[in-house]
């Protein structure tokens, strides 16, 4: 009984699925890295492409494995980047979480509804919720950072989106390519 | 397009009116004042910082009337009046908004913030 329900979370076998996070979390950083090379127009502002790879996780096996690929992104990234520790750290920390967060909840309640589209938008604004929410209650307490919310908010929602449907195609693309991952 | 559904577009509207609703939470103009101006008659006795809390003491022609500072607002705590009126005011804290104790002549008005009104008519 505990064996078959231990099968029924997990659709690989424990080394298979530690080396799938590992690599899935190896090209989420490479990404996480390449984009934090470009200069950003406004601080706070990012694409978040390397979402797309939480999101494709997350649709394909599901929320533990699109867990551990974000965190890894976020910790591996930091020590790679050099902001390991740091408030930058922090509120990537925090973003992830609130990130992660959502997607399990929006996609657990709207299994069969939402798409990849849905899921990054929620999680683009989670994500920049929470990491409002932190730098305005540990580092900035005043309310002109508040002021900045609408815009980093519209930001979220275009980027989101964009990712969305970059994420829309390559679960397509997988699914296409008759990977036997996917259920 | 690929893979758009339901829960997406309803996602999607969700969102677009949570970020248009934080233009208006974030950007719309402050309405809560940051100081209280007291006066006994016609002289303003005291401009009192709503950021610190306190009780203040005003002696107007009856006796001396209590005020309270909390939290960014402010009410009449105690006056030698009959009616009290000042006291049931409660607290106020909005831009324009006035308590009055007028047998004692103390009148507290909010100051600081954007004007919600310019009059308004009971």
């Amino acid at each position: 009984m505990a064996i078959s329900q231990r099968e029924s979370v997990s659709i690989f076998p424990a080394e298979r699925e530690d080396q799938l996070v590992a690599g899935l979390a190896a090209l989420a950083i490479a990404i996480h890295i390449l984009e934090a090379a470009f200069p950003s127009p406004l601080p706070g502002i990012k694409p978040g492409l390397a979402n797309v790879v939480t999101v494709v996780v997350y649709l394909r096996y599901g929320f533990r494995v699109a867990a551990w690929v974000a965190l890894l992104r976020v910790l591996v990234g930091s020590l790679l980047i050099g902001t390991f520790l740091s408030p930058t750290f922090l509120l990537s920390a925090t973003g992830a979480v609130a990130a992660i967060g959502v997607l399990g909840v929006v996609g657990s309640v709207g299994r069969n509804t939402v798409g990849a589209l849905g899921l990054s938008v929620a999680a683009a604004l989670a994500h920049m919720s929470g990491q409002i929410w932190v730098a305005y209650s540990l580092f900035i307490p005043h309310p002109a950072l508040l002021s900045l919310a609408p815009i980093l908010l519209s930001a979220a929602l275009v980027f989101g989106s964009v990712s969305g449907l970059i994420a829309a195609n390559v679960d397509e693309l997988l699914r296409g390519s008759g990977d036997q991952a996917h259920e | 397009m690929t893979g758009l559904r339901a829960g997406d577009v309803l996602i999607l509207a969700a969102a677009a009116v949570l970020v248009g609703a934080s233009y208006a939470a974030f950007w719309s103009p402050r309405t809560e004042g940051d100081k209280a101006i007291i006066s006994v008659g016609h002289d303003i006795v005291a401009h009192a910082s709503l950021l610190e809390d306190r009780t203040v003491p005003v002696d107007g022609r009856l006796g001396r009337s209590l005020l309270k500072i909390e939290g960014g607002r402010i009410r009449f705590i105690e006056s030698p009046c009959p009616g009290r009126y000042c006291v049931h005011t409660g607290w106020i804290s909005r831009t324009g908004q006035v308590a009055a104790c007028l047998p004692n002549g103390v009148v507290v008005e909010v100051e600081g913030g954007a004007r919600e009104f310019d009059a308004i008519n009971l």
